[in-house]
């Protein structure tokens, strides 16, 4: 008897120890894989960065790799445009509908507007790419027929606006049913009528956790680039209107890569070390807003 | 009751957003597998919505009278592409650089698609895009326009009348002698069986030499060069390597100028070429060999009337800071 129990304590204290190097292994390839993509791009972009120059390289307002002229001013402006588009777009409705599938919704119908909401972050974004060229461009062409096609900025904000919807949503909905509920009942006791108390106690209450799901929404926004190649027109230019073409970060990346050779290539690596840098200040904001709200 | 309301509802959103979205891909016709098919510009089979008021079997006449206005939508590919190396030389939409190098100066504000696949999709959607793709690939849901009144037609290009086509070159070295593996590996492409892969990739092919024969040579064959040609390489590879086991083929990939330094080097057994092979690169020491020739389409959308063109027009409406920037300035 006295055996046997020494036996399982000995394999609870094997499995034990092998379970936590299993463990270890895991946590260890999710860091080494960050630090290894850290390592490649900035070891292939910094020399190239340096051999164009930091300030024509960021600067630069012509990219034409063909005749040697790397600067990515038009393309970091691209992404700041586009995510702000995004932002105008998506911020607005999908804060609104977080409101109102927290508490507003009826049981009934949020069974069904939740799996919806789940669905549309789970949709390839080549096929939002598809169905922006082939619905929203004739779309907003129509309405724009001066214009020599409908694909640029505007189609490209609008597209950006729907994709980070469900971030949006599903962080600001947890946000807002995480606030006390007696701060919502405190707001009725008072003398306040419910859509009074939901959006001028409760939601202020949410506010870090909405502000937070808007960055994670940009960080989305800006390293977004399949459904952005097919609507945004991609001419390396800076933006002078809605219906300008644009072209982000990520596309430059993307488009150019494929036949891209030499200091090209290296171009190109040095656009996602900036890229890189931008989606770090996202992260970090990020987590200054949590760390703001312990 | 109020849970049925609310499905009836959904179902109802849900056929909506269907029936929105079903004209746009049905209008698609099938992918013609013959090129040949394609010389005709006429929207025949073109049911879209937007000209109820025609019938399906009208011919191009009727849509001529009424001259396409409005800003021209330029769709070109990336920096970089084969496809547009050869139109960016072939229609001459270059500049002198400071070196006295002349470099591609395609638009800087016309729209990139970096496929052949979403140019034609982005020619399809818009009436006044203009795009251009390997002639190969054409299929009937764009209109490819006449060049100096030449149809866009393989038949076209192999007599030589339609001169938007180049050739796809294999260089070897002349220098040294050509390994027995890599004579046996150029044999199979310019034979019946080599020339039948390049036929069902609608390249255009200039003839084949017979049947293939086996040689006893082994070994490994080094081929390296233009991305153009690097896709089709890899399917004649594929057949290669089924009928002949002893030889193994190695293709990497960069660009044109890299398979002739590379061959003049002797790095290569076989450089790949999509484009004329210049004289002072035959100097350094090469044979040249074309194995076919690669045409190109300039495409319009099927409701565009305009159906011909010039190459002086063409070169001002892609040159950056060209005079032509609305169809109605075309002529």
């Amino acid at each position: 008897m006295y055996n046997t129990n020494e036996t399982t304590l000995k394999i609870r204290a094997l499995r034990e120890a092998a379970m936590k190097i299993l463990f270890t292994i895991a946590a260890c390839v999710s860091i080494l894989a960050v630090l290894l993509i850290c390592v490649f791009i900035f070891a292939n972009g910094i020399p190239a960065i340096a051999e164009i120059g930091v300030t024509k390289f960021l600067f630069g307002r012509t990219w034409k790799p063909n005749a040697d002229i790397y600067g990515i001013f038009p393309m970091i402006i691209g992404s700041l445009y586009a995510t702000a588009g995004a932002i105008v777009v998506g911020v607005p409705i999908g804060i609104l509908m977080a409101i109102f599938m927290a508490r507003f919704c009826p049981k009934s119908i949020y069974k069904i507007i939740k799996p919806f909401v789940e669905l549309l972050a789970g949709i390839p974004s080549v096929v939002y790419g598809f169905l922006g060229i082939r619905i929203l461009v004739p779309l907003i062409h129509s309405f724009f027929p001066e214009e020599k096609s409908g694909s640029g900025l505007l189609a490209a904000s609008i597209m950006l606006g729907i994709m980070i919807l469900p971030t949006i949503i599903n962080v600001s909905e947890s946000a807002i049913r995480a606030v006390p509920e007696n701060y919502y009942e405190g707001s009725l006791a008072l003398g306040a009528t419910h859509e009074r108390s939901v959006f001028f106690t409760v939601v202020p209450a949410a506010r870090s956790g909405i502000l937070a799901s808007v960055i994670l929404g940009v960080g989305r926004a800006i390293g977004e680039t399949m459904a952005v190649i097919w609507v945004a027109g991609n001419a390396p230019i800076v933006p002078k209107g809605l219906m300008s073409s644009v072209r982000t970060m990520t596309s430059n990346v993307v488009l150019e890569m494929g036949y891209a050779t030499g200091l090209h290539r290296d171009a190109l690596i040095g656009t996602a070390v900036v890229l890189f840098v931008f989606i770090l200040i996202i992260n970090l904001c990020f987590s200054a807003i949590k760390r703001g709200t312990k | 009751m109020r849970k049925l309301l609310t499905s009836i509802l959904l179902i109802l959103a849900l056929t909506l957003t269907f029936a929105a979205c079903d004209p746009a891909p049905a209008n698609d016709p099938p992918a013609a597998n013959n090129p040949t098919t394609n010389d005709t510009p006429a929207p025949s089979n073109n049911t879209t919505n937007e000209t109820p008021a025609t019938p399906a079997e009208t011919p191009v006449t009727p849509a001529e009278t009424t001259p396409i206005t409005g800003a021209i939508n330029v769709i070109s590919r990336e920096d970089g592409s084969g496809t547009r190396g050869a139109f960016v030389e072939l229609f001459d939409v270059r500049i002198e650089n400071a070196e006295g190098r002349k470099v591609d100066d395609i638009r800087q504000d016309s729209d990139i698609q970096n496929s052949t696949g979403q140019v034609l999709t982005a020619v399809q959607g818009n009436k006044q895009a203009i795009g251009y793709i390997s002639l190969g690939s054409l299929d009937n849901t764009v209109k490819a326009l006449k060049i100096e009144g030449v149809d866009a037609t393989p038949e076209n290009v192999l007599n030589g009348t339609y001169s938007i086509a180049r050739p796809f070159n294999i260089v070897t070295n002349s220098n040294s002698v050509l390994s027995e593996a890599a004579q046996d590996f150029m044999n199979f492409i310019m034979s019946d069986e080599g020339q039948a892969i390049i036929k069902a990739e609608k390249y255009i092919s200039q003839g084949s030499t017979g049947a293939y024969t086996m040689s006893s040579a082994s070994g490994t064959v080094k081929v390296e060069g233009s991305s153009s040609i690097s896709p089709l390489m890899e399917k004649i590879k594929e057949a290669y390597e089924a009928i002949n086991s002893n030889i193994k083929i190695e293709i990497q990939t960069n660009d044109s100028g890299r398979g002739v330094t590379a061959t003049v080097e002797g790095s290569c057994d076989i450089g790949m070429v999509s484009r004329e092979v210049r004289a002072e690169e035959v100097e350094q020491g090469l044979d040249v060999t074309a194995i076919c020739i690669d045409g190109i389409a300039v495409i319009v959308n099927v409701d565009n009337p305009l159906s011909d063109v010039t190459k002086a027009d063409i070169k001002e409406i892609y040159q950056d800071g060209g005079s032509i920037t609305r169809w109605e300035e075309i002529g």
